[in-house]
Order: structure tokens, then sequence, then C-alpha cells
């Protein structure tokens, strides 16, 4: 029995551990003016669970929405200069998304500022287990993954909430 | 009666204690036994040790569980604003 549960055990991490992507870009802090590391794993989530408010509304829907999640890691990076990264330092990342289980459903190319924006999604069985999205420019770079089952709509209602303008679009998937 | 006999009676005689032997005994155990104020203020000791180190475990998850639920709602805010970034860069292309 003990076996039993040690070897589900093992397979639940292996999983989740093909889920979330593997990024070190620690080399760059040192170059970056502003920079954030997050690495929030499942345990850390539920446990600041217990600390969010189902009264307050943006409390509410985080609470909601982390409930189901086994990890959010983000590292964002803003420099003074241009150019000091460059793309080979997303390759790794890159190459892990170009994994059958990951496709990309947006991408935008913005020409006059130079900056990318990418949004992947990790599916099994129809169902969304995973979203990666990679926003670059000339003075920034970020990389967002959230593993286990989002709901994007949801993500993207947050706006006009957490302080961030509300911003009226179509529905793009 | 031999002078042994004599000796042994005078020394095995029955002799009353001095007068103040009843007192002297008394102060002596007062001076000896603990306080029933120190008895207690040992168990106040050990009490409030208990209540210093379970409140302090307590301040202490509290804190943690405050800085993790600031770390999520960052990350939450991260995430939103690049979706919602990505979203008006869609809504400018289809315009």
């Amino acid at each position: 029995m003990t076996a039993l549960r040690t070897l589900a055990l093992v397979v639940v991490a292996a999983l989740l551990s093909a889920q979330q992507l593997k990024f070190n870009l620690d080399y760059l802090a040192a170059k970056a003016s502003d920079s954030v590391d997050l690495s929030l794993n499942g345990a850390t989530l539920q446990f600041a669970a217990h600390f969010l408010s189902s009264k307050d509304a943006d409390e509410s829907k985080v609470k909601k929405m982390i409930a189901s999640l086994d990890g959010i890691y983000i590292r964002t990076f803003e420099f003074k200069d241009a150019g000091a990264w460059s793309p080979a330092d997303l390759e790794g990342v890159r190459q892990q998304l170009r994994g059958a289980e990951w496709s990309r459903i947006v991408g935008v190319k913005s020409g006059q500022e130079g900056e990318n924006a990418e949004i992947y999604v990790r599916s099994e069985n129809k169902k969304i287990n995973g979203v990666a999205i990679l926003v670059s420019g000339p003075k920034e770079l970020t990389i967002v993954n959230i593993v286990g089952p989002v709901d994007l709509d949801s993500l993207a209602s947050l706006g006009g909430h957490l302080g961030i303008p509300k911003v009226e679009i179509g529905k793009h998937k | 009666m031999d002078w042994l006999e004599q000796e042994l009676k005078n020394t095995l005689a029955r002799k009353d204690p001095p007068p103040d032997f009843a007192d002297r005994v008394l102060r002596g155990v007062g001076r000896s036994a603990p306080s029933p104020v120190w008895r207690h203020s040992r168990w106040l000791a050990a009490a409030a040790a208990v209540v210093i180190i379970t409140g302090g475990a307590a301040a202490y998850r509290q804190h943690q569980g405050l800085v993790a639920k600031e770390q999520v709602m960052l990350a939450f805010r991260i995430a939103a604003v690049k979706v919602n970034h990505i979203q008006t860069h869609i809504q400018e292309a289809v315009r």
C-alpha cells in the first residue's frame, strides 16, 4: 500500500515536473534594473489561499483560481538599456514549448516597439492544464508559467481588478 | 547496682528539650521548604514560556501566510497585466 502510494506520488511529481517549464535566467538579474522572481508551488498556493479573503472581490477571485493550480512561476526583467538580453536567452524555454503538448494560441509582434508577446497552452485530454506567457521587448523580458488547469477567461477577467485597467475586446482564443 | 548500671541509667534517662527547641525546629522548616509564592511563580514562568512559544509560532505562521498571499497577488497581477497587454495589441490589430 505504501509502495503504491509512493509510486503514485512519483508519477504525480513527474507529471507536474513535465508541466512546469524550467528556466534558469538568474544571470540576467545582474544586468536588470528591476527583476521579479516568483516560484510558488502547489503547497505555497494552498497555504496562501487560507489568507485570501472570500469577502474581498479581488482576493476571492484569485482564491478560486488557485484552488486547482499546482504552481505559478514568473521571471520578469526590466533593463535600462536595449540589448541587455538576447533571443538565445529564451531559446531554452522555447525548446520546451515546442513539445507536442504545447500549442501557441496567440502571437503578437509589434514592429514599432520591437515587442513580442505569445501565449502557449498545454493541453491534455482536451483540457488546458498549463499556460506559458512570453513577453519580450528591447528592455523587457517576462516569462509566466502557470501549472494546472487554467481558465484564461478568468485570468483575462482580472482586468478591472487588482489595479489593472479593464480592456474591452472580443474573445480571441 | 554496680557502677555500669548506674552509668547506663543516667545516660538513657529521659531529658526534656530546652524551652526554645520547638521554635528552632519550626524556623528551620520555614527556611528549607519553598514558599507557595515561589512554587506558583515556577508554574507561571513555564506557562509564560508556553504562551510565548505558541504565540511566536502563530505570529510567524501568520507572517509567512501574508507573504505568500502577497506573492500570489503579485503573480496574478503580472500575469493579468501581460494577458491584458496582449489583448490590447490584438484589439489594435483588429481595428
